[in-house]
């Protein structure tokens, strides 16, 4: 009798079993436990306190960057500060102006291409989406070596400094949004085109009606993207630059911290971070927002049941 | 009802090297609930987008109401397809994606209101018109993807497989409701579906397509009483396809030669001679006890008795080594004959039909797909006469 009320599952008799001693847990999820747990927290440390330990720098009362010498607000309200030194704040100005053309044109540009690449049918259709995502892979470095030569040598009409640089980071930015696109695309049956030009709409009003809102969230991540892209971007933005007007952030940073820099330069950067961040996590909140209104669920490509004569004769010899 | 006639005159398509629909002829005359049906890969919907105009034909015409729809694309064609997953558009409501083509038309806003009201009436989804796709069932997206074609008053009704996508017991009441919907607008439908039965239960006509072709375009009556082809009484319906020997026609009727038992049919090609299918549909096969007489009899053991509800299903194999599908109607009395039972399989000769010469009917042989898949296979005692070997040739057209 004994015996087989040990053989009953506890739930039977009404009684759970005492929890697991913590050694046991950890044995049985080593990965979740305090080691991972561990790398993590390390690992925040190790990226992020570096940021702190600038951003608390430009809130130092002296010129130096490296030597705490009391708080103040001066790098920040100051006359030498980063909203009164043009140096600064032109370049902060110019940062956005770049990254807000780029947003303009590339995510358009890009969405029509994706649309165009992955709706397509014909012979090149392959390697034109391999070309199309090409520059993904190039080097950065050299990508600005060819454009620069392509801007002064060939294509007078684009002059080096902010039209150089709104082609360049376009050209840079077009394949993340195309990839980040036809993502999306893939995920959408054609068959919705099929309907909207089945009930009357033109070619161009399907793509506008229906296919654009489909791919609305798609449009939004790859200009979040495409933003984030732009307002980091170095190589080309320096490449393509003419004169000190055109300096982006990034490159006043890299500029002057060889130099002798005052604070402003940790508030000038971050303004941009913080600015950055705000601007992309307003864009995936909307992002979200979008994706969650929806909810859309895509029908099966095909329902019509699969061959099953052929099988059942196999199965029978 | 004026406009819906569809003319389809050598219709071909091939994509690369598979040709999906071989130059077929169709004539639709106006408000006829037509269907084509036929396997997957029979070309069935690769017409229906070549009427709608998704798909550009190779070669032949497609003509509407008189106008060759060749230079027409989709989006000027006055034909509105209903889709098989429906590609009803997940982001607007109901009342939106019904009222999108007519927005397309620049209907003013009354018109778009009251006309999108009354077809919500029609399929009867009244209250749903602020429901997103998302928040409907299957059967409720099946009636907003008609409501959104119909709205538009097409001349043409373009069907692909609509019901596929819903369960066995909702496809039976929208079948009802679909045709009943048919009458009341007066549209032309074309119908595409696998689905043989549907076809049956629904269409004024039905085209039989197989391998890019027409094997028959006949009323539901027809294709299942006269089938054309082998191809069509094997995919429409449950078939049972002998192979006899033609002995050529006598007083009305053909003699067949079937092992050691003379039979007689009255119907199909009765002039023939030689090796020949005929059929028999498992609802005209008579079983009798084994001490009867008479006439288109032919000896048989019951092998197995399936109880079906409204019918009993019974295989009995026949002296000649061919199995037959017997149905019998449920009529509250016990059925007489166990397994093992000796009976008389009787054949009437007004229920046989001789389909043509098995030259003509070359091909690979139906799928064998019946309650009873484990059927020993034909003895080979009689290998001497080839046409006499029967194989177990039963199909019900759902093998698809």
């Amino acid at each position: 009798m004994t015996d087989l009320v040990q053989a009953l599952p506890p739930r039977l008799l009404g009684s759970e079993p005492p929890p697991a001693p913590w050694t046991a847990r950890l044995r049985a999820r080593p990965w979740g436990g305090w080691a991972l747990g561990t790398f993590v927290v390390a690992y925040l440390i190790w990226s992020l306190a570096p940021v702190l330990i600038a951003f608390l720098f430009s809130f130092n009362a002296g010129h130096s960057r490296s030597v705490w010498q009391g708080f103040s607000t001066e790098w920040w309200t100051g006359p030498g500060s980063v909203f009164n030194n043009p140096l600064y704040f032109d370049a902060i100005l110019h940062s956005f102006l770049l990254a807000g053309i780029a947003v303009v044109v590339s995510v358009p540009l890009g969405v029509s291409l994706a649309v165009f690449l992955g709706r397509w049918r014909g012979v090149a259709t392959r390697p034109a989406s391999l070309l199309a995502t090409l520059p993904l892979v190039v080097p950065e470095l050299v990508l600005a070596l060819a454009l620069f030569f392509l801007v002064t040598k060939l294509l007078h009409f684009v002059s080096v400094g902010t039209p150089g640089q709104v082609v360049g980071q376009v050209t840079y930015i077009l394949p993340l949004v195309i990839v980040v696109t036809r993502g999306r695309l893939a995920s959408i049956p054609s068959g919705f085109e099929e309907a909207a030009l089945d009930l009357g709409a033109s070619p161009v009003g399907a793509f506008r009606l229906v296919l654009v809102p489909l791919l609305a969230p798609a449009i939004l991540a790859s200009a979040i993207v495409a933003f984030a892209v732009s307002i980091d971007d170095f190589v080309i933005t320096q490449y393509m630059s003419s004169s000190s007007s055109t300096q982006s952030v990034p490159m006043v940073i890299y500029n002057s911290t060889r130099g002798s820099a005052s604070p402003a330069l940790n508030a000038s950067a971050m303004v941009m971070a913080v600015t950055t961040i705000v601007i992309c996590g307003l864009g995936y909140l909307v992002y979200r927002a979008v994706n969650r209104r929806e909810s859309i669920v895509f029908p099966q490509a095909s329902i019509e049941p699969a061959p099953i004569g052929p099988a059942l004769r196999e199965g029978m010899v | 009802m004026v406009g819906g006639q569809v003319e389809i005159v050598s219709l071909t398509k091939s994509f690369d090297d598979v040709t999906a629909v071989d130059g077929i002829d169709l004539h639709i005359p106006s408000g006829e609930f037509f269907s084509i049906v036929g396997p997957s890969g029979c070309g069935k919907t690769t017409t229906l987008r070549m009427i709608a105009g998704f798909e550009e034909p190779d070669a032949g015409r497609i003509v509407l109401d008189g106008v060759d729809m060749q230079h027409t694309p989709p989006y000027k064609r006055n034909v509105n397809t209903v889709f098989q997953a429906y590609m009803i558009f997940p982001h607007l409501n109901v009342y939106d994606n019904i009222a999108f083509g007519l927005r397309r038309r620049r209907t003013s806003k009354a018109e778009v209101k009251r006309l999108v009201g009354a077809i919500l009436e029609l399929v009867q989804l009244g209250q749903l018109a602020e429901r997103k796709p998302s928040q409907l069932s299957g059967g409720q997206q099946q009636r907003v993807a008609l409501a959104r074609a119909l709205v538009l008053n097409p001349a043409v009704l373009l069907l692909d497989e609509p019901l596929g996508a819903l369960d066995a017991k909702l496809r039976k009441q929208l079948q009802i409701e679909l045709k009943a919907l048919q009458q009341q607008v007066g549209i032309t439908f074309v119908y595409v579906t696998h689905d043989q039965e549907e076809a049956l239960t629904m269409s004024d006509r039905i085209a039989v397509m197989n391998n890019g072709r027409v094997e028959q375009v006949a009323t539901p009556r027809d294709v299942y009483d006269e089938p054309a082809t082998r191809f069509v009484a094997d995919f429409l319906g449950v078939s049972n396809l002998i192979r006899a020997q033609a002995l050529g026609a006598q007083a009305g009727a053909c003699r067949l030669q079937v092992g050691d038992f003379e039979l007689s049919a009255q119907h199909g090609i009765r002039d023939l001679r030689g090796p020949v299918t005929c059929l028999v549909r498992p609802e005209r096969v008579r079983l009798e006890p084994y001490e009867s007489g008479g006439e288109n009899r032919i000896p048989a053991i019951v092998e197995r008795v399936v109880f079906l509800g409204h019918s009993v299903q019974v295989i009995v194999r026949l002296a000649v080594g061919q199995p037959v599908v017997a149905m019998v109607q449920n009529t509250g009395d016990r059925f007489p004959y166990a397994q093992g039972t000796t009976v008389q399989a009787h054949l009437p000769a007004d229920a046989l039909r001789v389909l043509g010469s098995d030259d003509a009917q070359a091909g690979p042989a139906p799928d064998v797909l019946t309650a009873d898949a484990r059927l020993p296979p034909t003895p080979p005692d009689d290998q001497s006469s080839p046409e006499l070997a029967p194989e177990p040739t039963i199909g019900d057209g759902r093998n698809d």
